[in-house]
């Protein structure tokens, strides 16, 4: 399963992966890291735990089921996933690029068969 | 007045002075200045377009094998061209389906692939002749392998679309994109005031031979394309250009889902900026272009007109539908169009893209005609009329009595004021004893899959299809029972008239 990490601001640099990894063994890989986020893997088993430890030290956790991916690369800005997605995650920006608003997903998979380039998937 | 000519407009491409700009700025500078004004003040206005359009493709030539083959059929990537052109030429045509991956991959794809210089796997069969005496090879091919790879589109750069919605209550996945159920979305193509035939809708300027952009190279206009019908504002044209000058930037294989694979083909067309007609033509916005948004629920080729919209209204991104806000997509990149628009600006300007005068102009009053067809026929050719039906009142004893001794399998069930309230079949009843209900109304089927008088069969099978059931009633406008079709009617009938076999594909 994987959580969305998110640290408190302003960011102190403690290494709370490697704590909790430390305290629990369990395997936990990260898939992402940004400034201030990361999502990491965690074995199905441990998630409970995993989770607990990182919300004692003030991590802000959420569960990710699936996140809507879009490769923006293979995206022509042609705008067929707008009209169908029930949330409005599709917007244009003034000069017709596609914007996206992920957070407003609920994983309907409505665009992914919408989008004529494949740039759209549910990622687990 | 203000007169132009291609070779006054050419001189200034030469020496650097041309005046040029993108369609979408033209109306602005002509409510300012005055068509007149505008008309001096500049010279060239670029058009774009960024679109799935199915009807393109490309002429390949492979080369001579050793020892030679002539082919048959070739195989890029799985998916079929067209061979029956000399030995080892072919034409790849963008809509075809690649034989193994369907609807996820076909000849769109595999011309992007070319453009990309990716290797394409190539399979070829042919016969034996005294002089190609080869039967088959196998090899991996590139774009830079062919001698030639010419790209010749038969319908492009349509003047104007319709918009698509939806009135059934299922998802239909179309040309035009996934269609919601019950109007809740709108879907429609086309650049609006960017699209080249937009800008000149009587054909002045771009006819044959008229240089163009063409997915990054130079291309041209062939003639009129395709269903050329310029009398009904849906003029198209024939294109042609070098594949390998394309840019894969500005061409896209890509799936309609449950429909089937095209090609986003990027096209600009210049549009010179002769006299004050032509700045007044390429003023035109949004707001002047009328489409209709069409029905796409009704599966037959005149489709119900729901209503008229311009541009700007499908653009803004909301459109009152039956009384209610509908969200619409473009299919169509703008983006894209933009910068096709932006890029052939830019060529003229520094590239030394010269305009050409039309060697032909286009039609301007064709038509596009139905196909000819033998008549289709209809649920009243075959339905049957003497239908026994129940009240909703009856009990489901009455109802098995009726079907034992009618030997039909589904009676229409009918509400007191003789309207059609349901389907009890065999089934339901042999169900309704196993769980001891005793109300016909409880087990009777009330969302009935209908039929009327004047529907293809066609249609009404692929009903049954889809449902899965194999008889449906057919009614009036006042939902009274007039008729029932069933499978083992159909059947029987199609196997005493011959002709209609082939039709229905049974
Ligand atoms: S449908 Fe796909 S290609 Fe089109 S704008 Fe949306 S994500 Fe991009
Ligand atoms: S999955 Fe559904 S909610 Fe999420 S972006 Fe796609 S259409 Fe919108």
């Amino acid at each position: 399963m994987k959580l969305l990490l998110k640290y408190p601001l302003p960011l102190d640099e403690m290494p709370y992966t490697a704590e909790v990894i430390l305290e629990t063994g369990a395997k936990i890989n990260i898939d992402l890291a940004t400034r201030g986020e990361l999502i990491v893997d965690v074995p199905g088993d441990d998630v409970e735990h995993v989770a607990e430890l990182f919300r004692e030290k003030g991590v802000e956790v959420r569960r990710l089921m699936k996140l809507i991916a879009w490769d923006e690369k293979r995206c022509i800005h042609c705008g067929a996933c707008i009209s169908v997605c029930p949330t409005k995650v599709f917007t244009f920006d003034p000069s017709w690029n596609i914007n996206l608003e992920e957070e407003k997903c609920i994983r309907c998979e409505i665009c992914v068969k919408a989008c004529p380039l494949s740039a759209l998937a549910c990622i687990e | 007045m203000t007169e132009k000519s291609i070779e006054d407009i050419n001189e200034r491409i030469e020496d650097g002075s041309v005046r040029v700009v993108t369609a979408d700025r033209m109306s602005e500078i002509v409510s300012e200045l005055g068509a007149e004004e505008a008309a001096k003040e500049v010279d060239v206005v670029t058009t774009g377009t960024f679109g799935p359009m199915c009807s393109s493709g490309v002429f390949l030539n492979f080369g001579h094998a050793d020892p030679p083959i002539k082919m048959q059929r070739v195989l890029l990537n799985d998916v079929e061209a067209y061979a029956g052109i000399a030995a080892v030429d072919a034409y790849l045509g963008a809509a075809q389906l690649s034989e193994d991956k369907e609807l996820n991959y076909g000849g769109g794809y595999v011309i992007e692939d070319l453009v990309a210089g990716k290797p394409i796997e190539m399979k070829a069969t042919g016969y034996v002749t005294d002089c190609y005496p080869r039967k088959d090879l196998e090899t991996t091919i590139t774009l830079e392998d062919l001698n030639q790879a010419i790209m010749v589109n038969p319908r492009n750069a349509y003047q104007r679309y319709a918009a698509a919605a939806n009135s059934t209550d299922r998802t239909l996945y179309t040309y035009m994109g996934t269609l919601l159920p019950n109007y809740r979305n709108v879907n429609y193509s086309g650049a609006g005031a960017l699209s080249p035939l937009y800008n000149d809708p009587d054909f002045e300027t771009i006819g044959v031979g008229t240089r163009i952009f063409l997915c990054g190279a130079r291309g041209y206009v062939v003639g009129r394309g395709t269903q050329h019908d310029p009398a009904n504002r849906f003029g198209t044209l024939m294109v042609t250009g070098d594949l390998k000058a394309m840019d894969p930037g500005f061409l896209r294989g890509a799936t309609f889902y449950g429909y089937g694979v095209t090609l986003f083909v990027g096209i600009g067309i210049p549009i010179p900026i002769l006299n004050e007609r032509m700045a007044k033509k390429t003023a035109i916005r949004d707001a002047d272009i009328v489409t209709e948004v069409i029905d796409y629920g009704v599966s037959r080729r005149e489709r119900p007109v729901l209503k008229k919209v311009t541009y700007e209204e499908l653009k803004s991104g909301m459109i009152e539908l039956e009384g209610k806000e509908v969200p619409t997509s473009p299919l169509s990149s703008f983006f894209m169009a933009n910068k096709v628009a932006a890029e052939l600006k830019r060529e003229i300007e520094h590239d030394k893209f010269f305009l050409s005068p039309q060697v032909e102009r286009l039609p301007t009053d064709t038509v596009a005609k139905p196909m000819k067809q033998p008549e289709l026929p209809l649920v009243k050719d075959v339905m049957i009329r003497d239908v026994k039906t129940i009240g909703d009142s009856a009990s489901i004893a009455e109802a098995a009595k009726l079907i034992m001794e009618s030997q039909s399998t589904h009676i229409p069930v009918l509400s007191s004021d003789g309207k059609l309230a349901g389907m009890i079949t065999a089934w339901d009843i042999s169900t309704a004893v196993a769980k001891r209900h005793e109300e016909l109304a409880e087990i009777m089927t009330k969302k009935v899959i209908t039929a009327s008088l004047d529907e293809p069969l066609e249609l009404v099978i692929r009903k049954m299809e889809r449902s899965n059931i194999s008889a449906l009633p057919v009614i009036d406008d006042a939902r009274r029972v007039i008729g029932m079709v069933s499978s083992d009617e159909i059947s029987k009938l199609i196997g005493k008239r011959k002709k209609w076999q082939w039709k229905l594909r049974i």
